[in-house]
C-alpha cells in the first residue's frame, strides 16, 4: 500500500478535554474534512515503544521558522491545526490480534518542522495533550524570534520568570514562574530571544534585565533544556558553556 | 456525568460477603520471595508456569467479583508503609526491560487507590494476587483494573467480553463523517463493552439512537454498565441476540450499520499473543473460515436493514479480507450499494470497509 495515500480525518477538537467529549463538530459529508493529515511513524523498534516521551527536532540548527509567528501564543486546537499527527506504526497484524496498551502520538509542526511525541499516558488523547505541551517547550527553545535593541522592552512573559530582585520587574507581575509551569515556556522563549540577541553575552543579558551576572546564570541554569538552548546559542558566537 | 460507584454495584451484584481480610499465605509467599536470594527474581516470569495452588484460588476469588476494580469502593485502609513496600515487591517481579509493566504498576496502583490515597478498592493481599497473574499468567492488563482507556472514555471491561483496540477508535470518527449521523437511526452488531454504540450516541442529536446487540450474555452486561456510566441510556438500546435478529423491526429504517465482528481465521487462534488467545472470548474472536463467515453474514443482511443512502463500517483482518470484501460486494451487490471502499488504519492496514446503500 503507497505510504503516500494518507487519511483524511477530521481532527478531534479541544485535545486537553480528557472526560467530556466537545461539542459535536460541524457536520461534515465524507471527503470534506479538513485536512488534518495523519501520518504512520515506523519506527525502528516497533515492540515495544521508546519507554518515555521524547522530542526531536529535524531541522538542521535553530531556524527561525514562521516568519516571526507568535505560536506560543495560539491556543491548542491552533497549534494543532498546524501539526500532522502521526501514531506508531504498529508491528504485525493489529487489530484483534493484539494487545497493546501504550499509544504513541507524534506532532510534527509543518512551520518549523519541530517534532514532539508522547508514549507514557494511557490514552492517546492525553498523549496529545503532553505532546503539545512538549511542543510548546521545544518551539520556544529552538523558535528564535528577532528582537531590536534600540526600543527594547521585556515582555511581561519574561518578566514572569525573573527572580524578585530583578530592578525592572515592577511589584504588578506576581510570583515567580518556575520552569514546572505551563507559563515558563514563553518566558523562556523570551529570555533565549535576547541572549541571541546580544550574541550570548549573560552579562548584557543581565543588565538589560537589571540583574546581576549571577543570577542570570542562575536562572537559566535552573532548567536542563533552557540550559542546553542557552549554550547551543553562545557556542555559535565562540563563546564557553555555562555550567 | 459518570454513575457513581454505587450505581455499578447495584447494576452489577457483588458478593454478598466479599472476604475482607488479606491473604496472609500469600503476603508471607511475596515478602519471602523479596528477602531470599535475588536470582530468583531476576528470571523474568515465565507465563507458561501455572500459579501455585493458593494463588490460583486467592486469583479466582477476586475475579469472581464482576464489579470492576477502578469502580469498587475504596474502604480498605492501607498505611502507606504498607503501600510502598507492596509497591517494591512488585516491581522485583518485572525486569527493567519490560517498561509496559513499569507503566501498568503505576496504574494500577492509580485504579486501586481512592481519592484519598490511603484507601484501597480492594484489601491488599488481592492486590498481590492480581499483579501476579498479570506478570505470570499475562492476563490483560486491562482485565486486572477492568477499564481501557478508549478514545476519551473509561471503557469498563471484564473478563468475556473484548478488549476495544485502538484501531477501532476510528470506526466513530467515520461516523462522524456521515452527514446527518446525528439525528439518524443506527446499529452496532457484536457490540462487545458497547464501547463503539456509546461513543457515537455521546456525539448525537436528541433524536439519534443506537442499537446495540451481542449473543454474548457478559457483553450485553458490560455494554449496558457502559451505556448508564455516560448517562446513554435514553440513545443505546442494547438488545441481545444474533447478528440482524434482534432487529426485525427495523428493517429499511437504519441510517447506519457499523459492526467489528469477530475476524481472525480459525487457524490463526492457536498463534494469537498470550494476553489474546488465553484470556479474550474465542466468541469474540473467531471469524471461522479465512475469517470471513460473520462478515459474510453480515452483508448479506446488510441491504435489508438500511434505509436507501444508509452507511456501513466493518472492521476486519486486514489488506486482503478488506480487498477481498470490497470486492465482493461491489461485483454480486452492484446495484444495491456504492461507493464501497477500504480505509486504512493508523498503521497503513486496510483495516476497515465502508459503502453507502443505493
Ligand atoms: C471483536 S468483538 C467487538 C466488540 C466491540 N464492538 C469492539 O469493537 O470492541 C466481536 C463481538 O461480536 C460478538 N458476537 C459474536 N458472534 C455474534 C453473533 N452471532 N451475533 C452477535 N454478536 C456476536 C461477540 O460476542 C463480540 O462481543
Amino acid at each position: 500500500m503507497a505510504r503516500a495515500l494518507l487519511r483524511i480525518t477530521r481532527c478531534y477538537s479541544s485535545p486537553l478535554s480528557s472526560l467530556t467529549f466537545p461539542p459535536p463538530p460541524p457536520l461534515l459529508h465524507r471527503g470534506a474534512a479538513p485536512p488534518l493529515r495523519f501520518l504512520s511513524i515506523s519506527s525502528s523498534s516497533p515492540s515495544p515503544p521508546p519507554s518515555s516521551s521524547a522530542a526531536t527536532w529535524d531541522g538542521p540548527g535553530v531556524k527561525g521558522g514562521g516568519d516571526g509567528e507568535d505560536f506560543l501564543g495560539m491556543s491548542d486546537d491552533e497549534l494543532m491545526g498546524q501539526c500532522e499527527m502521526g501514531t506508531f506504526k504498529a508491528s504485525g497484524p493489529g487489530g484483534q490480534h493484539r494487545n497493546k496498551r501504550e499509544s504513541a502520538v507524534r506532532l510534527r509542526h509543518r512551520p518549523t518542522g519541530i517534532i514532539a511525541q508522547a508514549v507514557e499516558d494511557r490514552s492517546q488523547h492525553k498523549n496529545r495533550a503532553s505532546a503539545l505541551s512538549r511542543l510548546r517547550t521545544l518551539i520556544a527553545l529552538r523558535v528564535r524570534k528577532p528582537i531590536n535593541l534600540e526600543d527594547y522592552t521585556p515582555p511581561v512573559e519574561l518578566l514572569q520568570i525573573l527572580p524578585l530582585k530583578s530592578t525592572i520587574r515592577g511589584k504588578d507581575v506576581g510570583p515567580q514562574i518556575g520552569p514546572n509551569n505551563p507559563k515558563f515556556a514563553p518566558g523562556m522563549q523570551a529570555l533565549l530571544d535576547l541572549l541571541f540577541a546580544v550574541e550570548g553575552s549573560v552579562s548584557e543579558a543581565a543588565k538589560i534585565l537589571g540583574l546581576s551576572t549571577g543570577a542570570v546564570s542562575r536562572l537559566i541554569l535552573s532548567d536542563d533544556a533552557l540550559r542546553t538552548a542557552a549554550n547551543e546559542v553562545r557556542a555559535a558566537k565562540g563563546l564557553k558553556p555555562l555550567k | 456525568m459518570l454513575a457513581s460507584a454505587a450505581a455499578a454495584a447495584a447494576l452489577l451484584p457483588r458478593r454478598l460477603n466479599p472476604n475482607p481480610n488479606p491473604k496472609p499465605y500469600l503476603l508471607k509467599r511475596l515478602a519471602s520471595s523479596t528477602t531470599t536470594s535475588s536470582s530468583a527474581r531476576t528470571t523474568p516470569p515465565n507465563p507458561q508456569i501455572p500459579i501455585s495452588g493458593a494463588a490460583a484460588a486467592t486469583a479466582a476469588e477476586v475475579e469472581s467479583n464482576p464489579t470492576p476494580l477502578f469502580l469498587r469502593p475504596a474502604e480498605h485502609p492501607i498505611p502507606a508503609t504498607s503501600l510502598a513496600a507492596f509497591r517494591r515487591r512488585a516491581e522485583s517481579l518485572i525486569p527493567p526491560t519490560a517498561p509496559h509493566l513499569h507503566r501498568h504498576l503505576r496504574w494500577l496502583l492509580a485504579d486501586a487507590a481512592g481519592e484519598d490515597p490511603a484507601l484501597l478498592r480492594l484489601p491488599l493481599g488481592d492486590l498481590e494476587a492480581l499483579w501476579i497473574r498479570h506478570v505470570r499468567d499475562r492476563r490483560p492488563f486491562q482485565y486486572v483494573v477492568g477499564n481501557e482507556h478508549w478514545r476519551d472514555m473509561v471503557v469498563a471491561v471484564r473478563e468475556g467480553v473484548l478488549i476495544p483496540r485502538p484501531e477501532t477508535e476510528a470506526v466513530v470518527e467515520m461516523v462522524g463523517n456521515v452527514e446527518g449521523f446525528e439525528g439518524g437511526w443506527w446499529a452496532d452488531l457484536g457490540t462487545g463493552s458497547g464501547a463503539i454504540a456509546v461513543a457515537v450516541a455521546r456525539m448525537m442529536g436528541p433524536k439519534g439512537r443506537v442499537f446495540a446487540t451481542d449473543v454474548s450474555e457478559v457483553a450485553i452486561e458490560v455494554a449496558r454498565l457502559n451505556v448508564q456510566r455516560y448517562g446513554m441510556q435514553d440513545k443505546v438500546e442494547i438488545r441481545h441476540g444474533s447478528w440482524f435478529e434482534p432487529l426485525e423491526d427495523l428493517k429499511g429504517k437504519l441510517m447506519g450499520v457499523i459492526s467489528n465482528p469477530p475476524y481472525i481465521p480459525t487457524e490463526d487462534l492457536p498463534g494469537l499473543q498470550p494476553e489474546v488467545g488465553w484470556h479474550e472470548p474465542k466468541l469474540a474472536l473467531d471469524g471461522g473460515k479465512d475469517g470471513l463467515e460473520h462478515l459474510l453474514h453480515l452483508c448479506e443482511g446488510l441491504s435489508s436493514v438500511l434505509k436507501p443512502g444508509g452507511f456501513f463500517v466493518f472492521e476486519t483482518n486486514g489488506n486482503k479480507q478488506s480487498e477481498f470484501l470490497v470486492d465482493f460486494i461491489s461485483t454480486k451487490w452492484d446495484s444495491s450499494f456504492c461507493d464501497v471502499g477500504a480505509v486504512l488504519d493508523f498503521a497503513d492496514i486496510k483495516r476497515f470497509v465502508t459503502g453507502y446503500r443505493r
